[in-house]
């Protein structure tokens, strides 16, 4: 889903540039305000993401001269600012779950097992996933979510949140198995990766 | 099952395509962009105050997406198509507010009107290239002109301010200078306490100990950390060094660079911090400016190193403690403001 072709400079080359030049600032807005606006606009929805994007900005633009050049993408740095901002609307972003979770089923209403059993799609496992992720501890929920819907792997996840990889596996796996628990997966032996 | 996969789907459904207003954001953090400080152009600056008020009230006023604009004046006034742009700004000491109460004289502080304690005037050429600000000591005596039933008369450039508040001295100014006032700030005492005190106080170095009861200051000599109570008695003070006000004028210069330093450093080390500032900066301050009008604002600011200058003065012949405007060489520089 994202893509850098090779022509174009690193991000640490722009932020290096920008020490001296803030416009070259600019460009990684350009690279990733829509990235991080589809992402923040999953979690809390449209009203706070578009003044959530520009904050990332703001804070990453005021961080700019500790910024690691050692590692050429910026995007796990800004999904890390992202991250932190986001944290102050962990009671809304909890709430905005809960609501989807009591959005009305179409169709019969089955057990959830039976129905993801069957392969049926996300829209209709909405209402476990959405009550999984509304009760998931908010460490835990960056974490999924990062891998999720941020597309970061898992040394990506490390570094934005600043933690080792291996508690980004710890947390991960504690996560996925609450989700599975809410889509009815009773099975507590089975333990993917 | 794959959890992940569901995740990703219901992620999916979720997923809205960022609206053409995002790009609103993109300028955001140049607003904060420290400028760059041409060794000159600090040393001779004539209203870094307001240069600084305007710094920060202007992604502030971005940041919290709030239209202070207040209407200005009739809506007689012709459009200003020419592009130039003339903004007002004026630090006023009114005591109107929570908290402005204690400061000046008994009659200020009963039920009188405000004054204009720093007045200057931010000049935007139409080209958008280096603005001009000129600073206007307050103790002017100039012609002032007959607005809200007081005739015209000749008194200190303030007291248009204090009878008929900024309509009166944007009317003066502009009968004096020609230059057409096409927008104005306002920072009051209250706010700029509040702002020093978000900063979590700011430094400054003095040669001598400082005791003004007028003020309510007193400071020993060499460095001090000033709260927001004295570091607005500092910005006041009047009656130390030779007592005039172009002195006074580079103390509030000297001030508002250490202010404007402490907020940069806040910036980076104390986020949180540098939001509680913006948050004081904006409540303190008035503007008829929208947020589009400020945006251009911050960025020509930004993009070129604005020139600092007072209008050129002299001595009142009559009055030792007022002064006047040179002539010719005040309408020369008004004349470039046109």
């Amino acid at each position: 889903m994202i893509t850098q072709p090779a022509t174009r400079a690193a991000d640490a080359e722009l932020v290096s540039a920008s020490w001296t030049d803030p416009e070259a600032f600019a460009e990684l807005f350009d690279r990733y305000s829509g990235m991080l606006y589809r992402y923040v606009v999953k979690r809390l929805g449209p009203e706070p993401a578009e003044d959530l994007v520009g904050e990332t900005f703001l804070v990453a633009f005021s961080r700019r001269r500790s910024y690691d050049t050692g590692y050429s993408d910026a995007r796990p740095w800004l999904f890390g600012i992202l991250t932190k901002l986001i944290s102050r609307h962990h009671r809304s972003e909890a709430a905005r779950y809960r609501a989807m979770r009591r959005a009305p089923l179409d169709g019969d209403v089955e057990s959830p097992a039976d129905r993801v059993a069957a392969g049926v799609s996300a829209q209709a496992a909405r209402p476990e996933l959405a009550a999984a992720l509304a009760k998931l501890p908010a460490k835990d929920r960056d974490v999924l979510l990062l891998i999720a819907w941020g597309d970061l792997t898992y040394d990506e996840v490390a570094r934005a949140l600043d933690i080792p990889i291996g508690t980004v596996r710890s947390r991960l796996n504690r996560g996925r198995r609450k989700v599975r628990a809410a889509l009815g997966d009773t099975n507590p032996m089975i333990e993917e990766e | 099952m794959d959890d992940l996969k569901l995740l990703r789907d219901f992620g999916r459904e979720l997923e809205q395509e960022p609206p053409a207003t995002l790009v609103r954001q993109r300028r955001r953090y140049m607003g904060t962009a420290p400028r760059r400080r041409g060794r000159a152009g600090w040393a001779m600056m004539g209203a870094v105050a307001v240069a600084t008020a305007l710094a920060v009230a202007v992604p502030t006023l971005l940041l919290s997406n709030r239209d202070r604009a207040l209407p200005m004046g009739s809506g007689d006034r012709p459009v200003n198509v020419s592009g130039v742009r003339n903004i007002l700004l004026i630090g006023s000491d009114t005591r109107e507010g929570p908290g402005n109460e204690d400061y000046g004289p008994r009659e200020a502080r009963q039920g009188s009107k405000a004054r204009a304690d720093t007045i200057a005037l931010v000049h935007l050429p139409a080209d958008r290239g280096k603005p001009t600000v000129v600073s206007v000591p307050r103790d002017s005596l100039v012609q002032i002109a007959a607005c809200e039933g007081s005739p015209a008369r000749r008194d200190m450039i303030n007291a248009a301010y204090t009878t008929g508040g900024v309509e009166c001295l944007v009317k003066t100014l502009e009968k004096l200078t020609g230059v057409r006032v096409d927008h104005y700030a306002e920072v009051d005492f209250s706010g700029f306490k509040k702002v020093v005190d978000a900063l979590g106080g700011v430094e400054v170095t003095i040669k001598q100990p400082i005791e003004d009861p007028k003020a309510k200051l007193s400071l020993p000599g060499g460095r001090s950390t000033l709260d927001g109570e004295k570091a607005l008695g500092y910005f006041r003070l009047r009656h130390t060094g030779d007592g005039s006000d172009v002195q006074r004028i580079k103390r509030q210069q000297s001030l508002l660079y250490a202010m404007l330093a402490k907020a940069k450093t806040a910036l980076v080390t104390n986020p949180a911090g540098f939001r509680e500032f913006l948050g004081a900066v904006t409540a303190a301050t008035t503007t008829d400016l929208n947020v589009e009008e400020m945006y251009q604002l911050a960025t020509s600011l930004r993009k070129s190193k604005p020139v600092f200058v007072t209008v050129p003065w002299a001595p009142a012949p009559d009055d030792p403690n007022r002064l006047v405007w040179k002539q010719p060489e005040a309408k020369e520089l008004f004349a470039k403001l046109r």
